[in-house]
């Protein structure tokens, strides 16, 4: 066992970082920020990495995101797999059934377009059928990736709920 | 998950301090490759865009372009050409903008090979 590093953060300014990023969260929607996923023919290994985010282990809840089943409660859609075109329609009612402001991850290497090409059955990535908002790299991704990916994408939410211009476009 | 077991019975919480503070975990994820330009010829760069299983290594215009997005971190790189391909350790690749994945690393000209 070493000694503790005085350069090192305490455990309390992580509490500290873990609770401002929760509460810039909470800032942005007034509640926490709600994740569904979406498997759009995955081989599940994304979505095991994905479980493991509620683990004790990496403990997602204490950074304010929580996992929904209901798209219509969901802010974040969280895609894995290389976007099957039997599953396309499905995939966008998904898309379309989520409030504003809503962000789009794809990822893995499938959802990124790494494994599949384009052909008959699958669309070969998500951003073919999806405005994906932030990408994910990893085959799978670890735990520790994607909740890198989702800070990115709390930040690209705030960047996004700033360009709103409250102004209508005639429709 | 020994480590795990020690600082939670030491600390009393087993949860990761990531985003605040390092995971030592994290050193032992497979990742992408990092390529080392000065041992990178003509022929090993073909031969690397042929061995990538998941089209992430193309030659393109004297560069290999690396799409990490693409990326398994399957190692068959490694085991192609160990001498100019070795592991990045980078896991942190989460991005906004999809052409930032896309690297283009320089090869040596031709007649260095």
């Amino acid at each position: 066992m070493t000694a503790p590093d005085a350069t090192q953060p305490s455990a309390a300014d992580e509490i500290a970082a873990a609770t401002a990023l929760s509460r810039r969260v909470t800032a942005l929607f007034g509640r926490s920020l709600h994740i569904r996923t979406l498997d759009t023919g995955s081989c599940a290994a994304c979505e095991q990495e994905i479980r493991l985010l509620a683990a004790p282990h990496y403990d997602l809840h204490r950074l304010g995101f929580f996992f929904t089943p209901a798209p219509r409660h969901a802010d974040l859609l969280l895609v894995t797999g290389p976007m099957l075109r039997a599953f396309s329609l499905a995939a966008r009612k998904t898309y379309v059934a989520m409030p504003e402001p809503k962000l789009v991850v794809a990822t893995g290497a499938c959802a990124l377009g790494g494994v599949y090409q384009p052909d008959a059955f699958s669309y070969g990535s998500v951003d073919q059928v999806l405005p994906v908002d932030v990408w994910i790299p990893g085959c799978p991704p670890s735990p520790l990736a994607l909740l890198h990916g989702l800070m990115v994408a709390v930040d690209r939410l705030a960047a996004r709920v700033g360009s709103v211009s409250f102004t209508a476009d005639g429709e | 998950m020994p480590q795990w077991f020690v600082t939670g019975l030491r600390r009393g919480v087993v949860t990761t301090r990531y985003p605040a503070r390092r995971e030592p975990a994290a050193d032992d994820l497979p990742t992408p490759p990092a390529f080392r330009p000065e041992w990178l010829s003509q022929d090993r760069a073909l031969r690397l865009a042929e061995v990538c299983p998941s089209s992430a290594l193309a030659v393109a215009d004297g560069e290999l372009v690396f799409d990490v997005g693409k990326c398994t971190a399957c190692g068959r790189c490694h085991q192609a050409v160990p001498e100019a391909v070795t592991a990045s350790g980078e896991f942190e690749l989460a991005t906004g903008r999809r052409q930032d994945l896309v690297k283009r690393i320089p090869i040596l000209p031709s007649s260095a090979s």
